[in-house]
């Protein structure tokens, strides 16, 4: 029996299968092309380096004082309608999704997990083809109009005005686009709730409703509110939906910031934009981030 | 006992589930469905069914290299950003790790971060470099993004591995090193490779950063895609690609998910 060893050594080297200082070429990767952009940007938000010919670089917070309000000016007001957007195709999502989280959960059984895959395989496609398909969909020539047409619903040659390029497209777009994911944590929650306490309520005399609106809604608030932050800050930097099927009314925020680096260069002003949109997400995260729980820092604990 | 959903509920619930599902595979039929059409003008009354705009598509050249690029950075890709992905998950892994919350949160940052503002971040970087835009940069952008969704895939399957199995090989003499190159690494594979289909699917979709930063002579694919939606003689080609896209990864997509559920059965049996 000679061959045991400490005990307290060898489980100790299996909690640790590795050395830490392996967290370091991941974590400078992501500072260098992540963060010290983010820094260079706040250097041309205030006017301490520039892109423009001609204009000295001094601390300036001219182009803030210009966005914020009360310098009225239209990329405020495009901030407004982008976040009308968002708010509104957050919330459609979330509601529509929910019953198919329910359905999932409460009704589906033991098809429950290979249905989620059915709903969710559209995602994991091409989400640049997914938008281009409703393109083709859309247009005003497209499949749709043109089924309209040959059904004798609209005279030929006469397409719905608001179907592409406004607001309604870019709104129904990013719903397509976002709806299968919403549902998943509504899902997770849904499924692993304590069926006892919906069977308490049933046996203490609550209609199904009744027990719907005080035991199971009430538990499942903390996956709706996940799934409204999923959907809610990528669409508040979304630019590629409105690009392809939006219009002048309904380019978003990130619209603006890249008509800074494309179409009229003035780095100085875009950076203003893309550092408020940050702080933006940052709040959302701040405000949300509880509900927001990974695999990663459960496992911290 | 009454259960939650009525008979009535059932029906509904069932038939929206199913409404929504064909609501969403609706586009990806047309795409489809669309490649075939004789017209250069996707529209009914359908004209006619060809396969000629897949032969138009591949004797592209400008296509094809475009998609090649893609490929090949997303390739590269999977492979560097999972090996990224590993070594933070390996280091998470620990008990005891020095300011892990700031890792995690700096990890898990370009899940959040507006591609548009990482796209002209690392436009104003290459900028202040001297460096011209390149694929390389594109490469480096890519490795960024798809590093969070690697190390998600990684490190809750490094922690559902049998401790007991690592502590075979260590008391057989393996050294702590040697016991995970030949013991964990293998338990790990199906995550590895679910890392790297999940980092090139990205990659290969990507467009915010590959707009700004890939050179205009080279596109990658998402980029010619784009261009090829605002040129009407290319449309067809576009659409054409696409279908195959979305067939291919819906392939993959359900391959995948049923690789992962082989893998969970053999896991929870060994």
């Amino acid at each position: 029996m000679s061959a045991v060893r400490p005990r307290a050594r060898r489980s100790a080297s299996i909690l640790r299968p590795g050395s830490g200082l392996l967290i370091l070429p991941p974590a400078v990767w992501v500072l260098a092309v992540l963060v010290a952009p983010i820094v260079l940007i706040g250097l041309y938000s205030v006017n301490l380096k520039t892109n423009l010919l001609g204009v000295p670089t001094a601390f300036s917070t001219a182009n803030w004082k210009d966005f914020l309000p009360p310098g009225s000016n239209p990329f405020w007001d495009r901030f407004k309608i982008s976040m009308t957007i968002t708010v509104a195709v957050s919330v459609i999502t979330v509601v529509a999704a929910y019953p198919l989280a329910y359905f999932l959960a409460f009704v589906a059984g033991k098809r429950r997990y290979a249905l989620l895959m059915v709903l969710l395989a559209p995602f994991f496609t091409s989400y640049l083809l997914r938008v281009i398909a409703w393109q083709v969909i859309l247009n005003n020539h497209g499949v749709f109009n043109s089924l309209l047409w040959d059904l004798g619903l609209r005279p030929h040659g006469d397409g719905i005005p608001w179907l592409i390029y406004s607001k309604f497209s870019v709104g129904l777009v990013l719903f397509y686009s976002w709806v299968p994911f919403v549902a998943v944590p509504m899902f997770v929650v849904l499924d692993t709730m304590d069926r006892s306490l919906i069977e308490a309520a049933h046996d203490l005399g609550a209609s199904r409703l009744t027990a719907f609106l005080r035991v199971t809604f009430p538990l499942s608030i903390p996956g709706v509110i996940a799934g409204f932050v999923f959907v809610l800050i990528p669409t508040t930097g979304e630019f590629i939906t409105p690009l392809l099927v939006g219009g002048p009314s309904s380019f978003m925020f990130g619209n603006s910031i890249q008509s800074f680096f494309t179409d009229t260069p003035n780095w100085n002003y875009g950076a203003v934009l893309a550092l408020w949109l940050v702080a933006v997400v940052l709040v959302m995260l701040l405000v949300f981030g509880r509900y927001l729980s990974t695999d990663l820092e459960d496992a911290a604990t | 006992m009454t259960s939650a959903v009525g008979r009535l509920g059932r029906i509904g619930l069932s038939s929206y589930f199913t409404l929504l599902v064909l609501f969403l595979y609706a586009p990806l039929v047309v795409l489809v469905v669309f490649s075939f059409e004789d017209s250069y003008i996707q529209a009914l009354p359908w004209a006619g069914f060809t396969t000629k705009w897949f032969h138009t598509a591949f004797a592209n050249s400008d296509l094809t290299s475009a998609l090649r690029r893609s490929a090949m950075i997303g390739l590269l890709d999977g492979l560097a950003a999972t090996a990224l992905g590993t070594m933070a998950a390996v280091a998470l892994a620990r008990r005891h790790l020095f300011m892990r919350p700031l890792w995690t949160t700096l990890l898990l940052l370009p899940l959040v971060v507006p591609y548009i503002v990482l796209a002209i971040g690392m436009v104003i970087v290459l900028h202040q470099l001297g460096y011209q835009s390149s694929l390389s940069a594109v490469l480096v952008g890519h490795i960024a993004i798809s590093l969070p969704y690697s190390l998600l895939v990684v490190l809750p399957r490094l922690r559902t591995l049998d401790a007991s199995i690592v502590e075979a090989a260590r008391d057989l003499g393996a050294n702590p090193s040697k016991a995970f190159m030949l013991v964990t690494l293998p338990l790990l594979a199906p995550a590895l490779v679910a890392s790297v289909i999940i980092a090139f699917t990205i990659s290969f979709d990507e467009f915010a950063i590959a707009s700004f930063i890939a050179p205009p002579g080279s596109p990658t694919y998402p980029v010619f895609l784009y261009s090829g939606t605002r040129t009407p003689s290319l449309e067809p080609q576009v659409i054409a690609i696409g279908a195959i896209v979305v067939a291919l990864s819906m392939v993959l997509v359900l391959s995948a998910e049923i690789g992962r559920r082989w893998a969970d059965r053999r896991l929870a049996s060994a």
